[in-house]
């Protein structure tokens, strides 16, 4: 069983470069100002969804578990 | 090996070795004002990326706001052309700020998404196979002027939907504008000529797609011109850079990739095992170990600290990306060529607005490129002593790499 996951973009940061719906195509997508949206936070594996925060040009993806609030990405400190 | 004088960002072994000379730096001093060359130089990775996700502290409109001559020196008859240079480059997306960058950028973006050019992988696989079916029955080449240069204007050819005829016109073009990055006194003089031949070889094209658009990127420029984003200029210097930023990193990706796998032939045995399996990784890690880009430059927009200093506006800021990406807080045992690297956030692509924009296709191209050497050619000796880089602080770029394989080995 995979745990929920807290997703988000910060908005202030993303441009828009879609590194993230090449690498989780089903959790993110672009809205109408060409920004990425979360659309579904269980659309793809825990794993694909870290690697499209880490690799966000822009640092723009915080990633939590759901269940604890244990932030996953950006790590601390 | 390592020259004593710390701001000598020249020195034929800084040149040779960039990794030896800016790991000194990083350790010394990772915000460390140059004095020689009057400018900051960045090395530490908290740093570079804090710098580049700063885009409203730090310009990247270079051309615009310094005024220093180019370097190494030009011969002094030939300094009015750099003003054409500026002209030229000033014009170009990469040399703008917000609100402007945002905008030309958002003309230019769908284009260069990974999911659009994810569409380009057949091309790009069958023109690495036909350039590597004449070159295979050969057992050596020169990879930089009979693969890795030609490869990434056929691209671009493409990409410009131009007439296959107009291909070595194009790819003479793509040479002179090499010589932004060369270190000969005379270089401006190609170089200017160049950048005239592609003004003059995109005008009528641009008139054209203008009347008929397609969907090639020249189309998705003129575009930009009709909704008001782009100048005519904007929209001929901008395929120039399409021309030149396309050509020359992808030359020093394949270029410093393949001689990187040369060198560590556990390596390359392990790529070997599983090509299209661990090209992905591998292409990766060649980014990061040696870089088709060593650095780049922005100037402060206002007084900025950074690392306990304090950058004063309108200082000149050279961030190294290749000693980011050796830096031991970022990269566990970062001197190691390990093409199974993973996580691996280098920062050869740059990061934040100016991230590279033609990323996508560079990782393609590289993909493409690793998996088939490795899938064709049992192994490959370098075919020379020393191998020797253009005097550059930007660029990475080998002057060649003549290497020969045993066809009997296969």
């Amino acid at each position: 069983m995979s745990r929920r996951l807290n997703v988000s973009v910060d908005h202030s940061r993303c441009v828009g470069n879609a590194m993230c719906l090449a690498t989780a195509p089903g959790v993110f997508a672009h809205n109408a100002d060409r920004q990425s949206e979360v659309v579904d936070p269980a659309g793809d594996t825990e794993e694909e969804i870290l690697e499209a925060a880490f690799n966000c040009p822009t640092g723009a993806i915080r990633v939590e578990v759901a269940e604890t609030g244990e932030r996953l990405f950006p790590r601390a400190g | 090996m390592t020259p004593t004088d710390l701001d000598d960002l020249f020195a034929p072994e800084v040149i040779a070795d960039p990794y030896s000379y800016f790991a000194q730096l990083r350790e010394a001093d990772p915000v460390h004002w140059n004095e020689r060359f009057q400018l900051w130089v960045i090395t530490g990775y908290e740093e570079v990326v804090w710098l580049l996700r700063h885009h409203e502290l730090f310009s990247s409109a270079i051309m615009k706001h310094s005024t220093s001559p180019p370097y190494p020196p030009v011969d002094p008859e030939d300094l009015p052309l750099f003003d054409e240079v500026r002209e030229f480059r000033g014009d170009q997306l990469v040399e703008q700020d917000r609100p402007e960058h945002l905008h030309q950028r958002g003309v230019v973006h769908e284009y260069f998404t990974p999911t659009a050019m994810e569409s380009w992988r057949p091309f790009v696989r069958n023109a690495v196979r036909e350039l590597l079916d004449e070159l295979e029955p050969l057992g050596r080449m020169d990879v930089l002027t009979v693969f890795a240069a030609p490869l990434p204007v056929r691209i671009i050819a493409q990409m410009m939907d131009v007439p296959f005829e107009d291909r070595d016109h194009l790819r003479e073009l793509a040479d002179s504008i090499l010589y932004m990055n060369r270190g000969e006194p005379w270089r401006l003089r190609p170089l200017t000529e160049g950048m005239r031949g592609i003004v003059e070889y995109a005008a009528p094209l641009v008139e054209e797609r203008l009347e008929c658009p397609g969907d090639d990127f020249i189309s998705i420029l003129a575009r930009g011109e009709k909704t008001g984003v782009f100048t005519r200029h904007q929209v001929l210097v901008n395929t120039g850079l399409l021309l030149f930023a396309g050509h020359e990193t992808t030359m020093n990706l394949i270029c410093n990739g393949l001689l990187a796998l040369i060198r560590h032939p556990d390596q390359w045995d392990r790529l070997r095992a599983d090509p299209a399996g661990m090209a992905r990784l591998a292409t990766e890690e060649c980014l990061r170990y040696d870089p088709p880009v060593k650095s780049t430059q922005r100037i402060a927009a206002e007084d900025v600290e950074l690392g306990g200093r304090t950058i004063r506006k309108g200082d000149r800021i050279r961030w190294i990306m290749a000693a980011a990406n050796r830096d031991p807080s970022a990269f566990p045992d970062p001197d190691r060529f390990d093409i199974g690297r993973q996580p691996n956030p280098h920062v050869s692509f740059g990061s934040g607005i100016h991230y590279c924009l033609g990323v996508a296709l560079a990782r393609m191209e590289g993909q493409e490129v690793f998996r088939a050497l490795a899938e064709r050619f049992p192994r490959f000796e370098l075919a020379t002593e020393e191998v020797a880089y253009q005097p550059s602080i930007q660029f990475r770029s080998l002057k060649s790499l003549p290497v020969t394989w045993n066809q009997g080995d296969r």
